[in-house]
């Protein structure tokens, strides 16, 4: 059955205080508590997403060793909110050869695709706002509204810039959307569901546990992931849709303002989400080392190992972007296809061989089990 | 309340934006109505409790079939998106003639008498099945029935699918030029 | 306990509502706070400071739609794969793993097949070697 936050809450006994508040009207205190958490959640990442842009910064800064922003507040920390009024003061300009309809709607469409997938994030075991039996395969399918939003952005503005950029980026979001969704296969395999709840729960706390070390072949289709994770969410070094140095800003050249601000902001969190996906499925997501009983201080507890577990992997994406060269257009496409969709379907079959000869044990598993 | 809701919402964004494909004279414009069309039917599968074909619709209508869509319409370019001609009823003449209007009216005709023939037939012979508010998850279903009863067609639709990427191979080979 | 009814399409319906919200709020702010001031220079579109020269609507090379074409069957093959995988540990557990194995594998071999003559013919080279193929085609 599907569990949600909700059906979680429901257990313990001032849920039933609070419904007698409502009157007994159940589906009035779910609308409720879905509608604080989701704004609490788009808070969040929202505020994570800025973060992020003020964290790129300073490692980019400290990368090429250089101060970054401090002049906005404590150490630059507010670099950030200044951003957003900037966003918000700036003039709309729309070019007049514009398509207008899909020009208002192609940030939006981005932005619906990055929100739903929040709905299914695993932050720990209670707080997942839908824990769906189709959770990976629902967060990959939804997703792909970004790729349509980026080719409309581009579409619109009628601008030569971005019409190559809404090009390139929809055939990348598509292309390195086979690798991911083979490694997701292999994955589901091992665990046996594709819910989040299930796939975590079939993991453990420590790195042994983890599905990143469960087998061989789970150890490269975390690599394959990531690498077709970066380049779906645009980043370095497969930002080849916004290359500054080729396309001027890609397909969101022509947007400026609020409009442009969406685009950033969907694109911040999905590479949070992005990284919070790979950390459920291959680190362990918000396993406690060596606790399993389940009450509700723990929940915290397991939100604190989610996020760290999660903004780590967000400061290597930082890390990667400011390391690597760019690619070229056909490396990106050979990339995908000729390296990382063969590897996948081989860690696929390989995960899948794994599970019968060795009967759906992991290395650990084999080498302890075999010391009694 | 919420199901409710859902439907008829769902509905609503499928017939309207149906509508809206055929009306509108912009090809590109009618491709993002047929992508909120397929929304709002993925949308009345998950109200039915077919959570994997409704996430399935998503995934390959919305995620493939429309970029594909737009991706063929961006092969033509150039400006002439916008029909301007019109037929006989006011409508882009890309609509089609009387005589495509004319077999249309047949068609559908015949689709109609033949659906509710069979819809007759089911619904004297089924009994009316009582609506619960449980939806067991689809999926576990799908996969056995996948791998026991329907593995012929599973593997099947595997060759069926290779026979595809061929013939699109194919087709979009370079050629020699004549 | 909850409703079933509510399970799982709640959440997902009040995201997309939301994000729906933040763009019309974020662009009601835009409309109150930024200043207003059109000239036709300033919407023409960025052509690196040049007069734009006709439109960006233009032919697009036809390998992009061939990568559409392509993701499209494996988005298919995967679609189908998922549910399969899903009960692949349930098989395991209940001693019917060959079996489900067998069936999984010859799915993917068809799949490497076509993955296998596209590499061979060069449909997923980017660079199309037009010599390459007159050559073949002239002998």
């Amino acid at each position: 059955m599907n569990q949600t936050v909700v059906s979680y809450l429901s257990q313990y006994e001032f849920y039933d205080v609070l419904l007698k508040l409502f009157g007994g009207n159940q589906g009035l205190l779910a609308l409720t508590i879905y509608l604080l958490l989701g704004v609490a959640i788009i808070g969040m990442c929202a505020t994570i997403g800025g973060l992020g842009t003020y964290a790129e910064r300073k490692i980019s800064a400290d990368l090429q060793a250089r101060i970054g922003p401090n002049r906005v507040g404590p150490y630059g920390l507010l670099q950030m909110l200044a951003d957003g009024v900037k966003m918000m003061t700036k003039e709309d300009i729309m070019p007049f050869t514009a398509d207008k309809m899909l020009f208002y709607l192609a940030p939006l469409l981005c932005l619906t695709g990055v929100f739903a997938t929040l709905a299914v994030v695993p932050f720990s075991s209670g707080f997942i706002m839908a824990d769906m039996n189709v959770g990976i395969f629902y967060l990959v399918a939804i997703s792909s509204l970004v790729g349509v939003g980026v080719f409309l952005g581009g579409y619109a503005s009628n601008s030569k810039w971005s019409m190559l950029g809404g090009m390139r980026g929809a055939s990348q979001i598509i292309s390195y959307e086979i690798p991911v969704t083979i490694s997701l296969l292999a994955i589901t395999l091992l665990a046996g569901g594709m819910g989040f709840g299930t796939i975590i729960g079939r993991q453990g706390g420590l790195p042994h546990q983890w599905f990143m070390f469960h087998n061989p072949f789970a150890f490269l289709a975390t690599f394959v992931y990531f690498i077709g994770a970066l380049a779906e969410t645009n980043r370095a070094p497969f930002d080849l849709p916004e290359a500054e140095s080729e396309l001027v800003s890609g397909y969101h050249t022509e947007y400026t303002g609020m409009r442009f601000g969406f685009f950033a902001l969907a694109e911040y969190i999905e590479v949070f989400v992005v990284c919070g996906v790979a950390a459920a499925l291959f680190l362990g997501g918000y396993q406690i080392p060596g606790i399993s009983i389940d009450i509700l201080p723990l929940q915290a507890v397991q939100f604190v190992i989610f996020m760290t577990k999660t903004l780590m992997l967000y400061y290597v994406v930082i890390w990667i972007r400011w390391t690597l060269p760019r690619l070229r257009v056909d490396q990106l496409m050979s990339v995908c296809w000729k390296y990382l969709t063969p590897m996948a379907i081989l860690n696929l079959v390989g995960c899948a061989i794994w599970m019968v000869a060795f009967d759906g044990q992991s290395i650990a598993e084999m080498i302890l089990g075999g010391q009694h | 309340m919420f199901l409710q809701f859902l439907f008829i919402s769902s509905a609503f964004l499928t017939i309207a934006s149906a509508v809206a494909v055929l009306l509108t004279k912009n090809i590109m414009h009618s491709c993002v109505f047929l992508l909120a069309s397929l929304i709002g039917v993925a949308g009345l599968y998950a109200t039915l409790g077919a959570d994997f074909v409704a996430v399935t619709q998503i995934m390959v209508y919305m995620g493939g079939v429309v970029i594909l869509m737009l991706f063929a319409v961006m092969l033509t370019g150039g400006k002439d998106f916008i029909s301007r001609a019109q037929n006989l009823l006011g409508l882009p003449a890309s609509m089609g003639n009387r005589w495509t209007y004319g077999i249309g009216l047949i068609v559908g005709l015949v689709f109609l008498l033949t659906n509710i023939k069979l819809l007759m037939g089911i619904t004297k012979s089924l009994p009316v099945k009582t609506i619960t508010n449980e939806f067991p998850s689809t999926v576990n279903e799908i996969g056995h029935l996948l791998i026991k009863e329907h593995v012929l067609a599973f593997e099947i639709s595997s060759v069926l699918l290779l026979g595809a990427l061929v013939g699109a191979a194919i087709i979009a080979r370079p050629r020699k030029q004549n | 306990m909850i409703p079933a009814q509510i399970d799982g399409l709640m959440p997902v319906v009040i995201f997309m509502g939301l994000a729906v919200l933040l763009f019309l709020g974020g662009h009601f702010a835009s409309v109150l706070l930024a200043p207003k001031k059109p000239s036709h220079l300033k919407s023409t579109p960025y052509e690196c400071g040049e007069q734009p020269v006709g439109s960006a609507w233009s032919m697009f090379n036809v390998r992009f739609y061939v990568v559409g074409l392509i993701f499209i069957i494996f988005d298919v093959e995967s679609v189908l794969m998922f549910p399969v995988a899903a009960i692949f540990k349930e098989m395991v557990d209940m001693g019917q793993g060959g079996y489900a194995l067998i069936i999984l594998l010859s799915f993917v071999s068809v799949l490497l097949e076509g993955i296998a003559y596209c590499w061979r013919k060069g449909d997923l080279d980017w660079v199309k070697s037009f010599q390459h193929s007159l050559k073949k085609e002239t002998k």
